[in-house]
């Protein structure tokens, strides 16, 4: 019995179509993802070109990106 | 103060080594104590990443959650032994290592969440949801109407099958490429293929609007 039609709803639109131009692999987002935080939380408000690209295109990469940069911001004068 | 878990965050220590990939590198009493104290920031780090993610004791209990983060804490500490030589000192060392760590617990919590749940990739038949925001029912619906056909005739089976898997089913990326045999990068590149493709479709159907690329 196949299974039945899923439903394309409004958000998953939304996610189909976010522009996520401006390439970036996720290998590169996890190659600078450090540098990039350390940036931002340091005031830079887009330090580097295509990353929020990507984050916007990759809940996963984000998701571990917020993280990040909350762990950078809790004892910034860490080296 | 910030904990995790009822548990603090570890402040710096006299153990703390300024220069951390020196110590790492050289074997002896040192090393030692600069691997244990950088294993216990890993910890920290994997716990915040687990509990950011609701591992907390509502959905893995608190000694589940803890097993999920030592364990990307060890996983993460053998990557960053195994890549010290690669450290370029772009970013603080430790929210280097941190971004390992953080990786690994996401990792093990989407996989432990999926674990055991069947994934549909035959038989995807879409139909457009006909309750979109009230104010928009035209729009909306005329869009997804169109998207659902670009889907069949514009994407391959297997572009179809990762875009509805990500995008309509909601499994994350890496439990879906563990299950398909790829990895996280091409999986993306994948999906991003399929944005282009369709963003191209629907542009040149005049449903994005030229200036700001946002949607009606």
């Amino acid at each position: 019995m196949s299974p039945a039609p899923r439903r394309l709803r409004p958000e998953a639109v939304r996610r189909l179509l976010v522009d996520t131009d401006g390439w970036l692999s996720c290998d590169d987002c996890f190659a600078m993802v450090d540098e990039y935080v350390d940036r931002l939380v340091a005031g830079e408000p887009d330090p580097i070109p295509g990353m929020a690209g990507h984050f916007r295109g990759c809940p996963a990469c984000a998701e571990e990106a917020a993280t990040l940069a909350i762990l950078a911001a809790e004892n910034p004068h860490r080296p | 103060m910030t904990t995790v878990g009822g548990r603090p965050a570890p402040a710096p220590t006299a153990a703390a080594p300024v220069d951390w990939v020196a110590a790492l590198s050289m074997p002896g009493p040192e090393q030692e104590r600069a691997i244990r104290e950088l294993h216990g920031l890993l910890v920290y780090a994997a716990r915040r990443q687990v509990h950011r993610m609701g591992g907390g004791p509502g959905r893995h209990g608190g000694a589940v959650a803890d097993e999920l983060a030592n364990q990307a804490a060890d996983e993460a500490l053998v990557a960053i032994l195994g890549k010290l030589h690669t450290f370029e000192g772009r970013s603080r060392f430790t929210t280097w290592a941190y971004k390992f760590a953080v990786l690994h617990a996401a990792n093990a919590v989407r996989a432990a969440a999926w674990r055991g749940r069947e994934i549909q990739l035959e038989g995807l038949e879409l139909v457009a949801d006909r309750s979109p925001e009230p104010g928009q029912y035209a729009e909306a619906a005329a869009l997804a109407d169109t998207v659902r056909g670009l889907l069949e005739t514009e994407l391959s089976p297997y572009q179809r099958r990762v875009v509805i898997a990500l995008l309509v089913d909601e499994v994350p990326i890496d439990v879906l490429a563990d299950r398909l045999g790829t990895n996280r990068n091409a999986l993306y590149k994948t999906l991003h293929d399929a944005r282009s493709k369709l963003r191209r479709r629907l542009d040149a159907l005049g449903y994005l609007a030229a200036a700001t690329g946002d949607l009606p």
